[in-house]
């Protein structure tokens, strides 16, 4: 999963993508998530920094990180190869 | 650098809810560094926003609708242009270019430069032309139907799934769920801009926008791509932004290169979720969203003057994308008097 190239993320959580125009606002966890991608970060290095830093079990961390990748695709923020490719 | 000095004359100055290009063409002017422009407004209404606002034109003169005939309207420009010389005319209605375009050597023989498409170039994007269009120059578009009398609505059912746009030949556009409000929108549009009402296959999607200039020879001189993002009930953009989608620039680069487009245009297109996009209609000249490209880096009525005038014009390959233009509506306050000047003179 990459963020795409024409998406811009600002430290204030405000995510435009200059290919479709959209732009959104996301809380300072999904900003945190949004950077780790677009650094390039495999799924269990993010999940070991969220359970390092917050009181979260696996479980929940999985859902919530699948729940948001989903949501940024959809938006066209992230591309993919593989449609269920998280890593 | 001194300026070179020129006098263009402009029509389109409805800065109304439904805007003509001419203020923003005008505005873009004015911010030439290389030209120190006297502008003419050539208005057909007395009450058009651009007669009324500062700083805006140099003179103004009313002009017959092009209705009355063509001679008519070319007559009064040339009569203008005796008392007040206009070295380039930039037209912004579609319902006037046929008549400048069929006078373009007349113009030029009294010194007029204008920068429009050819008659062919203009008749063959007509909006009931347009499947023919996309498959000559090989551009997706959504499936039509010509109505030519209201018998035919019944035809709709068979060749479309509901909803479906109906459309005038030069302006307005409505969704249509069912062949009683086609019925509505065709009476409405047939009353007020003729036959046929176009209906066309509904694209689900989002409207993105291309403005461009060609050079007549196949070159893209200017394209920066917009997504409206505030539109209001006309369907005209309150706001929008520019985008960096080089899918958009190559449709509309491909289509001047095919078609050696000659002046300005608006490419409307519908993106689906697929990513693919769709010619919905070609607008043959610069849309009233120009000052928006300007903001973004492309001068494209300046660079439209230059090549009027014969002058090379180097392509403008970048712009800032992300760029954006919010409208406003103002309250004039106008004295009586210069009302009545237009209204009695036809020039103020």
């Amino acid at each position: 999963m990459k963020i795409t190239d024409e998406v811009r993320i600002s430290d204030n959580g405000f995510v435009f993508n200059s290919k479709t125009g959209d732009s959104f606002n996301v809380n300072p966890t999904g900003l945190e998530l949004t950077k780790l991608i677009a650094q390039g970060q495999d799924f269990d290095t993010i999940k070991n920094m969220f359970l390092e830093k917050y009181e979260l079990d696996d479980l929940t961390f999985e859902k919530d990180f699948y729940e948001f990748c989903a949501l940024i695709k959809f938006h066209q923020i992230t591309t993919t190869e593989d449609p269920l490719d998280f890593k | 650098m001194s300026k070179t000095k020129i006098t263009i004359a402009v029509t389109g100055l409805n800065n109304t809810d439904n805007p003509g290009p001419g203020v923003p063409v005008i505005r873009s002017l004015k911010d030439s560094e290389e030209f120190d422009i006297r502008i003419i407004g050539l208005v057909y209404e007395t009450l058009e926003p651009g007669i009324y606002m500062e700083g805006l034109c140099d003179k103004i003169f009313q002009i017959p609708y092009p209705s009355t005939g063509s001679d008519e309207l070319i007559d009064r420009i040339e009569e203008i242009h005796r008392r007040d010389p206009i070295d380039v005319l930039i037209p912004n209605f579609d319902a006037e270019l046929f008549s400048f375009m069929k006078n373009e050597e007349r113009l030029l023989r009294s010194g007029i430069h204008t920068f429009l498409p050819t008659i062919k170039q203009f008749q063959e994007r007509d909006k009931d032309k347009l499947p023919e269009y996309g498959e000559k120059y090989g551009i997706s578009v959504p499936a039509s139907l010509n109505l030519g009398s209201q018998n035919q609505i019944s035809e709709i059912k068979d060749k479309f799934k509901y909803p479906v746009m109906v459309k005038g030949k030069f302006y307005d556009a409505y969704m249509a769920y069912n062949s009683e409000q086609v019925k509505q929108a065709f009476n409405k549009i047939s009353s007020k801009w003729g036959l046929p009402v176009i209906i066309q296959e509904f694209v689900k999607g989002t409207e993105v926008n291309v403005i461009a200039l060609g050079d007549g020879q196949g070159n893209t001189i200017a394209a920066v791509p917009m997504r409206k993002q505030y539109i209001t009930d006309k369907g005209k953009a309150w706001g929008g932004i520019t985008l960096s989608d080089d899918k958009m620039l190559e449709i509309t680069r491909n289509l001047i290169r095919q078609t050696k487009w000659k002046g300005g245009m608006e490419l409307e297109l519908i993106k689906t979720v697929k990513g693919e996009y769709y010619l919905i209609e070609i607008n043959p000249r610069i849309p009233a969203w120009v000052y928006l490209a300007v903001g973004a880096g492309q001068n494209i009525p300046e660079a439209l003057v230059k090549l009027a005038l014969g002058q090379e014009v180097a392509p403008m390959e970048s712009y800032a994308f992300g760029k954006m233009f919010v409208r406003y509506s103002y309250d004039i306050i106008v004295d009586l008097e210069k009302f009545e000047t237009i209204a009695m003179n036809g020039e103020i």
